[in-house]
């Protein structure tokens, strides 16, 4: 199992969830973050002084799937959530050790 | 040759019956165990949608209505809901479920038709009958009242889904369920039927079974709700796939033309009888037609079995045929002449009379040759449609020409309707075991000859047919600055009226492969190789060149000269002033979707692999290098390259962040492998579309070089490999011509070894070694 975690522009959710429903990917773990990459933040200016916006909101997408699924929902998430744009965010791969449904205990892919 | 996919048709119906009977007990027992005791009456549970109609695919979702009496019912309902979800849930079911009370079915919902439309299949699975009696009466009556309505938004949905299509049947990798001539097209054509608005889906059943077999397939191989009939699943459900979706297509054309004709009839009801009396009295109809919405009726004394005139007509006006008419004309054979098709096809806008040809079905009638393409597929995962509907796609393309200069180009042609023709003929003779150009030519001349042609318009036709790659290899594959090419393009076409027509017959046919296949960079070629070749059969010479005495020209091949424009030279001229202060000058300019980046630097081993590896790097695709170097070994090296991800476009900063890596690269500081390391693979379109690499030397082609052409499965740093291969062979490039179609990379080098063309031996060796850089990776 692979956990894929999706850093990306709050204006492409949709599209990334309509995106990964299309596939059959149902379960997914959103949540509203703040960071930067090479984007680096940009200037704002309040009540005339000007200082800089270190962390910019993002999303933040954790879907666990089956190994063998990994790079289809990889690509279909870089379709959807790209602009071309610098600040379209990244994505994370990790090996899942170990998935347990907690209502029933449920083990492995079976969890998911 | 038809393929039997298993299941056989028998196995499909039980292979239905069988998963919604086990379905629908799981379903039955969950329901009386958990909302059963608790709610005995006031309380239904109905399946919906496909599980409405017994027709449950392995890995469907289960649509289920809970209905309720009261809307006070739902809170305490929710708790024993829950329970029962979680009961099919742990079964592996995909329950897809909705509450509503009987009021809330019969009201008419703008941004949930789906609602109603999934109830015109509901069926009681278990619960209070009198309360799903009562929603059978209420909904019979909601439908008599609002049945126009239900049926138009039906019909925007319809519409908006197959818009996701771009509306046609003839994708290679189509969507078995929701793509046009699908499974979710069928439905439609009953809903319709359901509510009234036409004669239902007589006739569709063989349909049904063929896409409900290979439905069933790729759920179970997916083991998932997956109906995209990709390349991998063609290959592994048939032996011979290109048989399996000739049959596929098929099928989904008699869908297709069912679903419009649906569509059509429930339009027409819909209109007001003020506006279709309006529309009666069009000022478009004749004596043998009448126009109604845009589409063609026939009148009494039409007749359709001799000449094109219906089609003329169609095409004169961009009208399409109403579905009474291609009734009528069905099984006819027009007897035609080429006066008909002379006529047919210089009317202004031919593909609406082909079209209406190929819909009803005469086209193959009228010319039997056609029905060898019909439904032909081109395995290559370069070109998106069926042949035939890459003719009639390619035709089409130049009814909307957006370049105004190849727009000006058609409009001078003299004689269209002879492009027309050719374009129809120009792949007919594929599919079959010779050259597809030369079984086309025989084919077209056969038809001609039927037609009763005259002789001149048999050799312009026949021209063109033979010829249609001609230009399109020449823009690929050949460098357009060598007098050699402009030579042997101007003899091979002989004419000025032949050169713009097999332009736009080159036009069309790139336009047609897929949507993306005539890029900027492509149009650019083409419009250079129609004004090379004109200029050499008009004789009309480049204008003088500089002979200026500046140092940097000294030792430049004459090429240079022949290939930079005053302007260029001088840029470059203040690049080697530069070059003073600093090892290296890179200049980046953008053109017409183009990207060109200049280099001049003192020559070095590898240099020109390197470079090309760092614009590889950036995701940018190359598409021409030209390297020149002078008596001083100074280098002038041009990249000229798309930006395919719009990188550059949206984002300035990354060419200045290009400049720099490249600069890093020229001065040795930066590792151009361990750059190209992160690019990704290109996907293979599917597990059998491995290619093995091809490399071929000519030395005919040009008067100074040897030119290697390379066929192998593009990755990234495979340009980066071969040139590191041909410069360690000691050879100097002098130009690259590269191209993709799809996953294919096709290379073209011009190289020589002090300043002459290479020998066997050298050539031999050389071509070992290309052949090992196209397999290994970096």
């Amino acid at each position: 199992m692979k956990k894929i975690e999706a850093i990306i522009q709050p204006h492409k959710l949709e599209e990334a969830k309509e995106a990964m429903k299309a596939i059959g990917i149902d379960g997914m773990t959103v949540s509203e973050v703040r960071g930067h990459g090479r984007q680096k933040g940009h200037k704002e200016i309040y009540r005339g002084m000007e200082y800089q916006v270190d962390l910019l909101p993002k999303i933040k997408l954790e879907i666990v799937v089956p190994s063998a699924r990994a790079d289809e929902v990889i690509r279909t998430l870089v379709a959807a959530a790209r602009t071309g744009k610098i600040g379209d965010g990244k994505i994370f791969v990790f090996d899942v050790v170990e998935a347990i449904r907690i209502r029933n205990d449920d083990r492995g892919e079976t969890a998911l | 040759m038809a393929v039997q996919i298993p299941p056989s048709p028998e196995e499909v119906h039980a292979t239905l019956a069988s998963r919604n009977a086990e379905v629908e007990e799981q379903v039955r027992q969950a329901y009386s165990k958990t909302i059963q005791p608790r709610f005995p009456s006031g309380m239904a549970l109905a399946a919906v949608g496909g599980f409405g109609r017994g027709e449950l695919f392995p890995c469907s979702d289960v649509d289920l209505l809970l209905l309720v009496e009261f809307e006070q019912q739902m809170p305490p309902a929710r708790e024993a809901l829950s329970a029962f979800l979680q009961s099919l849930w742990d079964s592996g079911l995909r329950p897809s479920h909705s509450v509503h009370t009987v009021a809330d079915c019969v009201t008419e919902h703008e941004k949930n038709s789906e609602l109603t439309i999934s109830l015109l299949d509901r069926r009681l699975l278990a619960g209070d009958s009198k309360l799903f009696a009562w929603l059978d009466e209420k909904f019979a009556a909601f439908l008599a009242k609002r049945g126009t309505g239900i049926a138009r938004q039906l019909v925007n949905l319809a519409e908006a889904r197959r818009a996701k299509f771009q509306n046609t049947v003839y994708h290679l990798e189509p969507n078995i369920k929701d793509g046009p001539g699908g499974l979710r097209d069928m439905q439609t054509v009953r809903w319709l039927a359901a509510l009234g608005r036409n004669s239902g889906s007589a006739g569709l059943s063989e349909a049904f079974e063929f896409l409900g077999a290979l439905r069933i397939r790729l759920h179970e191989t997916a083991g998932r709700d997956q109906n995209v009939l990709g390349f991998d699943a063609q290959e592994e459900l048939s032996e011979h796939p290109a048989a399996l979706m000739r049959d596929y297509f098929r099928h989904a054309r008699s869908v297709d033309r069912a679903v419009q004709r649906a569509l059509e009839a429930a339009e027409a009801k819909d209109a007001s009888l003020l506006g279709r009396f309006h529309e009666w009295r069009s000022r478009l109809s004749t004596l043998e037609f009448t126009v109604s919405h845009d589409r063609v009726l026939l009148r009494g004394p039409a007749r359709v079995d001799q000449g094109l005139s219906l089609f003329e007509f169609a095409a004169r006006h961009k009208l399409r045929l109403a579905a009474d008419t291609v009734d009528r004309i069905a099984g006819v054979v027009p007897e035609t002449y080429w006066s008909d098709w002379k006529k047919l096809l210089s009317a202004p806008h031919p593909i609406f009379g082909l079209r209406a040809m190929q819909d009803s079905g005469t086209l193959a009638a009228a010319i039997p040759e056609w029905s060898k393409i019909e439904f032909l597929v081109v395995r290559d995962f370069y070109h998106r449609y069926t042949v035939d509907e890459h003719t009639l796609v390619a035709i089409a393309s130049l009814d909307s020409i957006a370049d105004p200069r190849f727009a000006d180009l058609y409009a001078e042609i003299e004689d269209p309707a002879l492009l027309h023709f050719a374009i129809l003929m120009h792949d007919i003779g594929k599919g079959s075991r010779v050259d597809h150009v030369d079984e086309s030519l025989r084919i077209a001349r056969q038809v001609l000859e039927r037609f009763g042609a005259p002789e001149a318009d048999r050799a312009a036709v026949e021209f063109l047919v033979a010829r249609h790659l001609d230009l399109s290899t020449v823009m690929t594959s050949r460098d357009l600055h060598d007098g050699a090419t402009a030579r042997m393009l101007a003899a091979r076409v002989g004419t000025v009226e032949r050169l713009k027509q097999l332009t736009m017959m080159t036009y069309a046919d790139i336009s047609a492969v897929n949507p993306q296949a005539m890029t900027p960079w492509r149009l650019e070629q083409l419009w250079q190789v129609y004004l090379l070749a004109y200029a050499e059969l008009t004789r009309e010479l480049y204008g003088e060149r500089i002979h200026d005495r500046t140092p940097f020209l000294e030792g430049l091949p004459v090429r240079y000269l022949h290939t930079h424009s005053q302007a260029e030279i001088d840029i470059h001229l203040a690049m080697v002033r530069q070059l003073k202060t600093r090892p290296v000058s890179i200049e980046i300019a953008h053109e017409r979707g183009i990207y060109r980046l200049t280099l001049l630097t003192e020559d070095r081993p590898g240099l020109f692999a390197s470079v090309a590896g760092a614009i590889s790097s950036f995701g940018l695709s190359i598409l021409k290098v030209e390297a020149f170097s002078n008596a001083q070994h100074i280098v002038v090296d041009t990249f000229t390259f798309a930006d395919p991800h719009r990188t550059l476009e949206l984002n300035p900063s990354e060419i200045e962040r290009l400049r720099g890596i490249v600069r890093r690269v020229v001065e040795g500081k930066q590792d151009v492998a361990e750059l190209l390391r992160g690019r990704p693979k290109p996907m293979l379109p599917s597990r059998a579309a491995h290619l093995k690499p091809r490399v071929v030397l000519n030395n005919d082609a040009s008067q100074t070089a040897t030119l290697i052409e390379i066929v192998a499965e593009d990755r990234p740093g495979l340009l980066y490999d071969l040139t590191r291969a041909i410069s360690a062979a000691g050879c100097n490039i002098e130009v690259v011509l590269i191209d993709t179609e799809a996953h294919k990379a096709l290379d073209v080098f011009y190289v020589t070894i002090g300043g002459r063309k290479l020998d066997a031996e050298l050539g031999m060796r050389l071509k070992t070694d290309l052949v090992a850089a196209c397999s290994t990776g970096v």
